[in-house]
């Protein structure tokens, strides 16, 4: 409770967290809206916004209807940011704490193979990974997530090497706990806050790095992806614009809301901030 | 059936033409030596060897290094380059050319009749797309002098045939750099030596090539008046038509931007947009289907999809009305050869739903899809018409009950999956129909070339009738009777349907107006450039 009272006392946190939730309704509410599929021809391609009631956001250059395209693609969106961070969390938490709670050659060796994935800029090794597995929504998803699990492992492994010798835990090693029980329920806890924090970053990288790939065309085209259509748009840039600007716009407020989520949680978790 | 805005195209370009020629007598009259063209392309082949790939995204490049035997002048008819005359037996078994003395290769070797058997027996008849068709019956090249070389027929090859499909499948190649080595993974493939009026540089994969003016070139008289000739592959077409507009670029061919920048460049005073200078270069926009496939081994289910295309919508409104409708593999623009008819496949979707069910392919429920599993799109990366043609395709079959799911992939990931490890279902293409049907049309159809081949039948279609009517009319020494064996081979075409010819069009070129000598014949983009020339800015 205390820590909601925190996080509704941010600004960012609240904008951040209403302009999440209306993303999320977009996404629940598509199928309802927009039962069509929305890759399928809805017109005549290059309607603009408001020319035709029917489409109040227009057609792009591939005759699809963009407020269906920008609902459904907020379903894409929403589950690569989630799987994609859930899958580098997940990794990052695991190879962290077990290099910081080991410390010693386990950390040495842990912490070089992740160096050596860091060395690597993120772009780069999601390409390698597209080209040698192919674009499907799934492959990219964990591609995304496991070019991204880097940042939220070292986090990790920091803080567990500041938490390892603290006095409850060398109390709970005391008592006769075993590493597992002891990395899981006594240090994880306390080091997770700031990577709560962080995974609202990782989701808004991961959305990035979808449109990223989707707009030179190595993303999935058989779903629909914003940046499937910001990539789509690209050949119309010059004159209509809008086909790309209104996914684009999409992706702005997604990565914002992220962003914003990120700094209210960080306001409410982070100890020192706290006023009470 | 002309569309509107390329009727204004063409009359754009007609009266840009008389614009230009009274001028052409003044300053224009002069050439200058010298500066740099600049030319965009969107993929790359990485193949620079024009005896072994026939296609103009090699032409574009490696026809400025390499050399064909013969090449088509301003009015379209045969003209000698490497080869100065020839003269053909009346039976059709026998081709003599006589060859340019005192050429010379880009290494400093004489080029002579061996290099032309060479090139013609291992490289043209054995391993060319396209060329393992028409030198079925090439049992020779001799060499009775340096000069000399004479093509050995065992079935009749018409002249006009030969002379017409000599531009694109008779480039020569050193035998010298060639002989006893894999000529499919020679280093000269990527770094060619040639005769022409460019000599190779340097090659980027996925950047650039780079060819400078070959000073000891056989043409002589200043020629050529380029210094250099860069190629720069960018395949973002945003960039390109931004490339363009600064200057940076003097030249787009083959459609190379997209078709909103092109309509808009198309107004701008500092371009030349048409489609003059491709007429040679006609393609179809196809669809082609896998028979391997069980379903698509049913030629109801390939009727049904090529139905299920609403082909004039497709073309008013996703290729701005720069194409018209395909009516059969030979285009109209083929004079010889063309035939006028209606689209073989209008626009019927009751008719092909009606077809999927008689083939037994009914839906499982209403708004069921009737087929098990997708089928799988590999949509060329030729450009958008042929990316543009996969989602429509994609998005038209969903409406009769067809899942289809595309898989983009770079130009050689395309070429391997289609036409060497038959891993599609259906797939989107250019066809280019290039003077001659037997030239790189009926190979499309014809069963016996190489797996691997690009642009050749590679769906696993089969009709000896089709093969007999190909081989008839390829042999056939009398124009009147080859037309009618064409009319033939159009018909079971579009009967069989392995090939859907859905859409035809000209490339559209775009370029700066000081590129001078430029289109000047049908298939300027893939000639040899030594006559062009920059005015200075």
């Amino acid at each position: 409770m205390r820590a909601l009272r925190a996080y509704l006392r941010s600004p960012a946190g609240v904008i951040g967290a209403v302009l999440l939730v209306a993303v999320i309704a977009a996404a629940l509410s598509a199928d309802a809206l927009f039962p069509r599929d929305p890759l399928a021809l809805a017109g005549r391609p290059l309607q603009w916004p408001g020319a035709n009631p029917r489409l109040p956001l227009g057609t792009d250059n591939l005759g699809r209807d963009i407020a269906a395209f920008l609902f459904h693609g907020a379903r894409v969106s929403l589950l690569i940011g989630l799987v994609a961070s859930v899958v580098a969390v997940g990794i990052g938490v695991m190879v962290g704490a077990i290099a910081g709670f080991y410390g010693g050659w386990v950390d040495d060796l842990l912490m070089r193979i992740t160096e050596a994935f860091q060395t690597v800029p993120n772009f780069i090794l999601l390409l390698v990974l597209v080209a040698v597995f192919g674009s499907e929504l799934s492959v990219i998803t964990i591609a995304i997530g496991l070019v991204g699990w880097t940042a939220p492992c070292r986090l990790v492994r920091a803080e567990f090497l500041s938490l390892r010798n603290r006095e409850f835990v060398l109390a709970a090693r005391g008592l006769g706990m075993r590493d597992l029980p002891l990395i899981l329920g006594e240090v994880l806890p306390n080091a997770l806050p700031p990577v709560i924090v962080y995974a609202s970053v990782v989701m808004a990288i991961a959305i990035l790095l979808e449109s990223a790939l989707a707009f030179l065309g190595l993303s999935d085209p058989n779903i629909a992806s914003w940046g499937n259509m910001i990539g789509a748009g690209r050949a119309v840039l010059r004159t209509e614009w809008y086909v790309s600007a209104i996914p684009g716009g999409a992706i702005l407020v997604t990565v914002l809301a992220f962003s914003l989520v990120g700094q209210g949680l960080n306001d409410a978790l982070n100890p020192r901030m706290q006023v009470l | 059936m002309e569309l509107g805005r390329r009727q204004a195209l063409s009359g754009a370009g007609g009266a840009m033409l008389g614009g230009l020629l009274p001028g052409l007598a003044l300053g224009q009259g002069t050439p200058q030596r010298g500066g740099t063209l600049t030319v965009q392309l969107t993929s790359e082949q990485r193949v620079l060897n024009p005896a072994i790939q026939a296609s103009t995204g090699v032409y574009v490049m490696a026809s400025k290094i390499v050399e064909p035997l013969v090449d088509l002048d301003a009015a379209g008819e045969p003209t000698g380059v490497l080869a100065e005359r020839w003269e053909s037996a009346p039976d059709g078994l026998t081709h003599t050319f006589h060859l340019r003395r005192g050429v010379t290769w880009h290494d400093g070797k004489p080029f002579t009749s061996k290099d032309v058997q060479f090139s013609a027996m291992e490289c043209w008849k054995k391993i060319l797309n396209y060329g393992t068709t028409l030198y079925l019956f090439l049992e020779a090249v001799e060499t009775p002098d340096d000069t000399t070389a004479v093509f050995k027929f065992s079935k009749p090859m018409p002249q006009g045939l030969l002379l017409r499909a000599l531009p694109d499948l008779g480039h020569v190649i050193p035998a010298h750099v060639y002989a006893g080595t894999d000529i499919r993974t020679n280093p000269a493939n990527t770094a060619p030596i040639g005769t022409g009026p460019f000599k190779f540089v340097e090659y980027q994969r996925g950047q650039y090539l780079i060819a400078e003016r070959n000073p000891n070139y056989w043409r002589g008289n200043g020629l050529p008046y380029l210094d250099r000739i860069v190629w720069r592959f960018i395949a973002d077409r945003a960039a390109a038509a931004a490339a363009i507009e600064s200057g940076q670029v003097q030249f787009s061919p083959y459609s190379g931007l997209s078709l909103s920048d092109i309509a808009r460049l198309s107004k701008d005073g500092r371009f030349n947009v048409g489609t003059k200078g491709n007429e040679g270069n006609t393609a179809h926009t196809v669809c082609e289907f896998n028979l391997r496939r069980k379903e698509l081994s049913d030629v109801r289910v390939r009727r049904a999809i090529a139905h299920a295309l609403d082909l004039d919508f497709f073309i008013e409104n996703f290729l701005f009305g720069y194409a018209k409708l395909g009516t059969g593999p030979i285009p109209s623009s083929s004079a010889p050869f063309y035939v006028p008819r209606p689209a073989p496949y209008p626009f019927d979707k009751a008719r092909a739903e009606a077809l999927l069910d008689e083939a037994g392919y009914k839906r499982p429920s209403r708004n069921g899809m009737r087929f098990a599993q997708p089928l799988k799109l590999l949509p060329a990366p030729w450009g958008e018409y042929t990316l543009n043609f996969a989602t429509f395709i994609q998005q038209s079959l969903r409406e009769i009950g067809v899942r289809v799911e595309i898989e983009a992939r770079d130009a050689p990931g395309f070429l391997t999956g289609v036409y060497r490890n038959h891993d599609f279902d259906l797939t989107t293409g250019w066809h280019q129909y290039r003077n001659d049907p037997a030239v790189s049309t009926t190979v499309w159809f014809r069963t016996g070339s190489p797996v691997g081949a690009p642009w050749t039948n590679q769906y696993g279609y089969d009709n000896p009738e089709m093969d007999r009517v190909i081989d008839a009319a390829a042999t056939e020494l009398d124009p009147a009777r080859r037309k009618a064996l064409y009319q033939d081979f159009v018909k079971i075409a579009i009967e069989d349907v392995p090939v859907h010819t859905a859409v035809e069009h000209a490339f559209i070129s775009v370029y700066s107006k000081r590129l001078m000598n430029s289109h000047t014949n049908p298939r300027w983009s893939s000639s040899s450039w030594a006559d062009a020339w920059l005015a200075p800015t």
